[in-house]
């Protein structure tokens, strides 16, 4: 369908609605079905997670050779600085994973990593934005808004895109990472998360139930015989039809959220009654993931930490200076209620056609920071990874330098990644495009490879 | 079978490289566009190309532009290329490719005679249509309301236009409205959408600009006074040229700076120069788009596409603006200036003689320095640390610590601990309690006082920021007796350094067996200060003598007492309308849109497509702008009066003539009526550029003023009504649905112009976040234009109902129909609060629901709907029908 048919038919109400609810076509057979994208703000480093650099281990504490003094986005830094925790090997694939992560290294075998990430900022903003839209200005639709246009819903009583943020905050800019941007709103990433309801969604306290179900029943009787007296205008078909849809969701939302309705086994595998109240948030958070998507959520944003608060690493993964003491305070959040939302999906069999994506705004440097012991920003290499419907478990895609300084090998982008994130929906990135400003607008702006050695 | 194979392998990549060719160069590199004066069509036109230079610029990835080729067809090429490029025949470039120096939008108006109904028919005849009849007198009031002022008419509007039988009533209405000064507000509205304005920087820390409310209140006076449009351009360029010291049209120059601006700051510097690249981008971006309808923007790193515009166009523009900075800047009278200079000139002498002063006693106290250093020194103790200080005093038996600090006291604490005599300390795990704690947004967590007694290093506690005297309390278990108090910063020395944090100077500590009776045990009390300034100051004292020391201390009071007096002047206002700087350096073309890859240095110049100016690189700053805006504001521009004619009859019809109004390039909409928008163009300029008499003559004509109603024989031939065979029925805009639930429920606040309200709840902790309000004041019943639109920021009721973001500029916003639209009406306690304020209206009436309808819908309500609502009113009362009459379509909508 070109662009300007798509576009005339949003601008027709009725069957934007249908649309809205029906959804559209995949341009070829897809694998994957719906989404979670996973995202830990504030630049995890791939150092001390899933890159494993012997030869940064072999010369720390000696200058990084070629890049001595280097500045970088906070300033100058020092020498090569290993990773404080050891490295291990996991799984059949024997791939190294910092001991840090015991549950996520056990699923090594299920991943498909990219090691030669790069990033087109080196500021959290520009760079969440980036991972998030392909741009690294604010006002560009998420992954989630266009996979939300191109596919649709897949339920009639939830929301297509929810964004589901810690408890800690929201992430650096915030809502511009679940935004439809020039979409049409309805693309818009709903948030809210295990302890924070839809807002608007409940009746208001000092409305009575039959006085609320009168109101709309006398509101709808006006809208009928309006609508009567103007024929030929569906938009207002279909705005009598969204206050059926909001009643449904009132109805529906409240049920997502219940998780008491989940099994003592279910809330001891994500940890849900952990002592750690914010590793007990986040499993929260990742539980009703799974509850979104097994009622038909097309796409899920999850977020893993949060802003960047007045001291560094605080709140987020931007380790800055104390890197050991930041990053054993956010390890253990991250690392069982993500592997028990992915071994959980696994169990129900959601796996089969529900793509994981494990994402962050870029990496860390090899040295430490001057004066510090943690680590300035790096856009020049960073890891993600993604898992489940289509992709090849086991696989990885591009390498970096021995110090893990530079992506080297197979350079890619978050263009190339959501090129491939597309591909596994049944989307050709190429062609799914938004006319605005000028521009057939594109998730992967004009660049973009399907990275094809991750699919299975 | 092998060497059958081996040809097959051969053809096929002989096939593929003219094919290549044809569908990734061909676009531009054909025989009629020739970018860079190359055209790939056949093998003689690329001769020069073949031997060596395309296979250098595919390989490196910078042909095509934008990422150069997928791997698979790079190899593809530069196989074919090595085979000495076989290649039989030549292409066919594509038909129409691209937009060249003779598209439509750029060739001068044509003279046009008619008037808009004779163009309008005319179209429609030729598809056999015709205008609708007129429209009825109470659709029409409700839909001319909407349209000039984004308010509904009121009852006794709508009577006195129902009584008003003489032909020239609507003319009359349409002339009342244009000149009421919600006018201003409605049109300035639209205006902002245009040139992304927005009250926040955007970006990661997103902090608000609190003086960017007076551009918005110029741009609502500069509509309301029909300040010509030609005029509004050379003010919004160069304000500050055309009238300096005129705060009403320096002000202008804010629409340069009203874009997002990243105020995180960068160490790097390749992303250095990228945030000033960035900057330059959304001002080049913003200009071309809102007054040219180009999109200039594309041509950043390679030339234009689809339209006639180079890279070296972009750059052009990009060096025009090159001195132009993100900043608030003082715009006052001259007077004004005068008087805060006659304030502050002798204040700022006295602090400058009391220093002399002081400098001159810290010389006389120079020689005896040193060894009143020692005197000092050795007179107190140790300066507290914020690696770690310790106090000891006799052992004492205690359970409760209280540690006293005054206000605002600097620093937070990583860990206190209590100390038996043999080494115990008491404190892990102590009970704590803080009087004050500094709160993240969402973590309340962040700065818990428990990090206080937790035993790590790594977590601190603050007080919040600007606080009170604070009391932290600590509580163990058990009695204890104890000797020695320690506490820290930075104990893990992470922070030192650069970003060394200030630590706890003064302080009292207390210590109890009860938590009701306290004995002090230690203080800051004869402690060298930490400060090297305040410990230098106590050595001079030391070495001045009783005598001088006491004229030192002296003539710091008085400058204490000046510079206090300083900051008590008023200061004249500023506004972020931005700074301007000689550039120190020229503006280079970047190759590929690479901040660090530089071409060469670019003039500062008008578009090459069009004729237009050049000036020298190092032309002064100023007269750039001007010639730029001069060049922009011509009678002879053919685009700036086409784009301008067409956003008045966008906003008047819901679509432009071209319906993408901010693009008039090649992958833009064509126009629908290509006479009528050359005749509204010349328009325009034959009104002298006002705005007004071009909306009068377009709002008294039968084709605004026809019905909206549906006729299935026109709807089959033109279902859109694209040719205007009826007036496009539209949903009321965001701001005009809040806006019209405050004048139906009688609580609007009408006042006009002045700093924003907030529709969230604003915290800045490095970064600022917003909290959408769950409640909303009477502060908040004002028009939406006022509503402080910071950037990226979701403001319920307005942005599901397509506000945009002002992030990027906006000509055109989508319209959307969705669940959450039904909630946010539904539920959010504005609605509510509405609805209240609303019933108690129409209470106060002897027939309520008649009131309510006519008040709603500018109608009285037929029998079946008025029995309806008595029953609901019956069951429910008032606010349940005033709730339900905010929800319905016909509230919504404009017929």
């Amino acid at each position: 369908m070109s662009t300007s048919r798509r576009q005339l038919i949003h601008g027709l109400g009725a069957v934007a609605l249908a649309r809205l609810l029906h959804g559209g076509q995949p341009h070829f057979a897809p694998k994957a079905k719906r989404v979670i994208q996973i995202f830990c703000p504030g630049g995890v480093s791939h150092l001390d997670t899933f890159d494993y650099k012997p030869e940064l281990e072999k010369r720390s504490g000696q200058p990084m050779p070629g890049g001595e003094k280097e500045v970088s986005f906070q300033g100058a830094n020092g020498n090569l600085m290993r990773s404080p925790w050891k490295f291990v090997q996991r799984g059949q694939s024997g791939k190294w994973v910092t001991e840090k992560l015991p549950h996520l290294g056990a699923l090594v075998d299920r991943m498909a990593f990219v090691h030669s990430m790069t990033s087109r900022s080196n500021t959290h903003g520009p760079a969440c934005v980036a991972m998030n839209t392909g741009f690294v200005f604010e006002g560009f639709p998420s992954a989630g808004a266009w996979t939300s246009y191109a596919l649709g819903s897949m339920n009639d009583n939830l929301p297509a895109y929810v964004a589901i943020p810690d408890v800690r905050g929201i992430p650096p800019s915030g809502p511009a990472n679940w935004t439809s941007g020039f979409l049409p709103a309805q693309h818009q990433g709903i948030s809210f998360n295990a302890s924070e309801p839809i807002r608007n969604l409940e009746r208001p306290a000092t409305i009575g139930e039959q006085t609320d179900k009168d109101t709309r029943g006398f509101a709808q009787l006006l809208n009928q015989r309006h609508a009567a007296r103007h024929p030929g205008d569906s938009e207002l078909q279909a705005r009598i039809a969204t206050y059926e849809l909001a009643a449904r969701m009132q109805l529906s939302a409240p049920e997502v959220s219940n998780l008491a309705a989940e099994s003592k086994a279910t809330h001891e595998l994500y940890g849900t009654g952990s002592a750690n109240t914010l590793l007990a948030a986040y499993a929260r958070n990742c539980l009703l993931a799974r509850r979104l998507v097994e009622r038909g959520v097309r796409y899920v944003q999850l977020y893993c930490a949060s802003r960047a608060s007045g001291v560094d690493g605080l709140l987020n993964w931007d380790a800055h200076k104390t890197l050991q003491a930041d990053y054993e305070r956010h390890f253990p959040i991250l690392d069982q209620p993500t592997a028990a939302l992915i071994k959980d999906l696994d169990a129900r069999g959601l796996l089969a056609d529900t793509l994981v994506l494990w994402t962050t705004e870029f990496g860390r440097m090899p040295t430490h920071q001057e004066g510090t012991l943690g680590r300035d920003h790096n856009p020049d290499a960073y890891t993600v990874w993604m898992l489940g419907a289509g992709v090849r478990g086991g696989s990885a895609h591009g390498a970096t330098d021995d110090f893990g300084r530079r992506a080297v090998s197979d350079v890619s982008t978050v263009h190339d990644y959501w090129a491939t994130v597309l591909h596994l929906l049944g989307l050709d990135h190429e062609k799914l495009t938004w006319y605005h400003n000028g521009i057939n607008r594109r998730l992967t702006d004009v660049h973009g490879h399907v990275l094809r050695s991750l699919l299975a | 079978m092998f060497r059958a194979g081996l040809l097959c392998v051969v053809s096929l990549t002989a096939a593929a490289g003219p094919e290549i060719l044809q569908k990734r160069c061909l676009s531009c590199h054909n025989p009629q566009a020739k970018m860079g004066g190359l055209s790939l069509a056949s093998r003689a036109d690329a001769a020069r190309v073949l031997a060596g230079p395309m296979a250098a610029r595919v390989s490196a990835g910078q042909m095509p532009p934008g990422g150069g080729l997928a791997p698979e067809e790079k190899q593809q090429l530069l196989a074919w290329l090595e085979k000495g490029a076989p290649w039989e025949g030549s292409l066919a470039a594509p038909s129409r490719p691209r937009a060249g120096r003779d598209w439509w939008s750029l060739q001068p108006l044509r003279p046009q005679s008619g008037s808009i109904d004779s163009f309008i028919e005319a179209s429609l005849q030729s598809k056999g249509l015709a205008l609708s009849p007129p429209a009825s007198k109470r659709t029409l009031i409700r839909r001319v309301y909407f349209d000039l002022t984004g308010l509904p008419p009121s009852p006794a509007d709508v009577d006195a236009f129902l009584a008003d039988n003489s032909p020239a009533a609507y003319e009359r209405l349409v002339d009342k409205l244009l000149a009421s000064p919600h006018y201003g507000e409605r049109w300035g509205r639209h205006w902002m959408d245009v040139i992304r304005f927005g009250e926040s920087h955007g970006y990661e820390q997103n902090h608000v600009r609190p003086t960017a409310w007076r551009f918005r209140d110029y741009l609502i006076r500069s509509f309301n006074n029909d300040v010509p449009y030609n005029r509004l351009i050379l003010e919004h360029l160069a304000g500050d040229q055309l009238a300096p010291g005129n705060p009403d049209i320096e002000i202008g120059t804010a629409f340069l700076v009203a874009g997002p601006h990243d105020t995180v700051g960068n160490q790097a510097e390749a992303f250095k120069r990228q945030q000033r690249a960035d900057d330059l981008d959304d001002i080049v971006n913003a200009t071309a788009s809102a007054f040219l309808g180009l999109t200039v923007n594309c041509a950043k790193c390679h030339d234009h596409k689809f339209d006639p515009i180079l890279q070296k166009d972009y750059y052009r523009l990009a060096s025009v603006f090159a001195g132009v900075h993100h900043a608030e800047r003082v715009i006052a009278p001259p007077a004004q200036l005068a008087a805060f200079r006659a304030a502050t000139a002798p204040l700022e002498a006295r602090i400058k003689s009391i220093n002399q002063s002081l400098d001159a006693l810290r010389k006389q106290a120079a020689p005896a320095l040193p060894a009143a250093e020692k005197r000092v020194r050795a007179a107190r103790r140790e300066p507290v640390s914020p690696f770690g200080t310790e106090e000891n005093f006799a052992p004492t038996s205690a359970r409760f610590l209280r540690l006293h600090m005054p206000a605002n006291a600097p620093g937070g604490l990583d860990e206190i601990q209590v100390w038996t005599p043999d080494g115990r300390n008491v404190a892990l795990g102590a009970r704590v309690e803080a009087s004050s704690t500094r709160v993240a947004d969402g973590n309340p967590d962040a700065y818990h006082a428990r990090f206080l007694t937790d035993g790590a290093f790594d977590k601190r506690w603050f007080a919040a920021p600007g606080s009170a005297p604070v009391t932290v309390t600590l509580e163990w278990a058990q009695p204890a007796t104890v000797a020695r108090v320690s506490w820290s910063t930075d104990r893990l020395k992470a922070f030192q350094g650069r970003f060394q944090q200030p630590t706890l100077a003064r302080y009292q500590l207390s210590l109890s067996t009860d938590g009701k009776s306290w004995t002090p045990v230690a203080s800051d009390e004869g402690r060298l200060p930490d400060r090297a300034g305040e410990q230098e100051r106590l050595f001079v004292l030391e070495a001045l003598g009783p005598a001088a020391a006491a004229e030192f201390t002296a003539a710091e009071t008085e400058l204490a007492a000046a510079v206090a007096a300083l900051a008590k002047v008023e200061k004249p206002p500023r506004a972020y309308a931005g700074e301007f700087r000689q550039p120190t350096e020229p503006v280079y073309l970047h190759k590929g849109g690479n901040v660090m890859q530089r071409g060469d240095p670019v003039e500062p110049a008008s578009l090459s497509a069009l004729p237009g100016f050049s000036l020298p690189l190092d032309s002064p700053e100023a007269e750039r702008r001007l010639a730029l805006a001069k060049w922009i504001a011509s009678d002879t521009n053919p685009l700036t009066p086409r784009v301008m004619a067409n956003r008045l009859w966008h906003y008047h019809f819901g679509a432009g003539l071209v319906a993408t109004p901010s693009d008039f390039g090649f992958n833009g909409e064509r126009p629908s009526h290509p006479e009528l928008l050359d005749y509204l163009a010349q328009r325009l300029i034959h009104y002298r550029w006002r705005l007004k008499p071009l909306h009068r003559e377009i709002l008294l004509s039968r084709t605004y003023r026809q019905s909206s109603a549906w006729n299935d024989a026109a709807g089959k031939a033109d279902a859109s009504a694209r040719l205007l065979w009826r007036f496009p029925p539209q949903r009321l805009q965001a701001e005009a649905i809040r806006d019209n639930m405050l004048a139906v429920a009688g609580v609007l606040d009408p006042t006009i112009g002045g700093p924003s309200f907030s529709l969230y709840k604003y915290t800045v902790d490095n970064v600022a976040t917003y909290f959408p309000l769950d409640t909303f004041g009477p502060e908040t019943y004002r028009r939406a234009v006022y509503a402080q639109s910071a950037r990226s920021i979701r403001t319920e009721l307005l942005s599901v109902h397509d506000c945009p973001d002002s992030s990027l500029p906006e000509p055109r916003r989508v319209v959307t129909t969705s669940p959450l639209q039904a909630l946010s009406l539904l539920n959010n306690s504005f609605t509510t609060d509405m609805a209240t304020a609303f019933a108690k209206r129409i209470a106060a009436h002897p027939d309520p629901v008649r009131h309510a309808f006519l008040l709603a819908f500018g109608r009285p309500p037929e029998p079946a709907e008025a029995a309806a609502a008595a029953t609901l009113v019956q069951s429910h009362g008032l606010p349940a029908l005033a709730r339900a009459i905010l929800n319905t379509n016909e509230f919504v909508y404009v017929h």
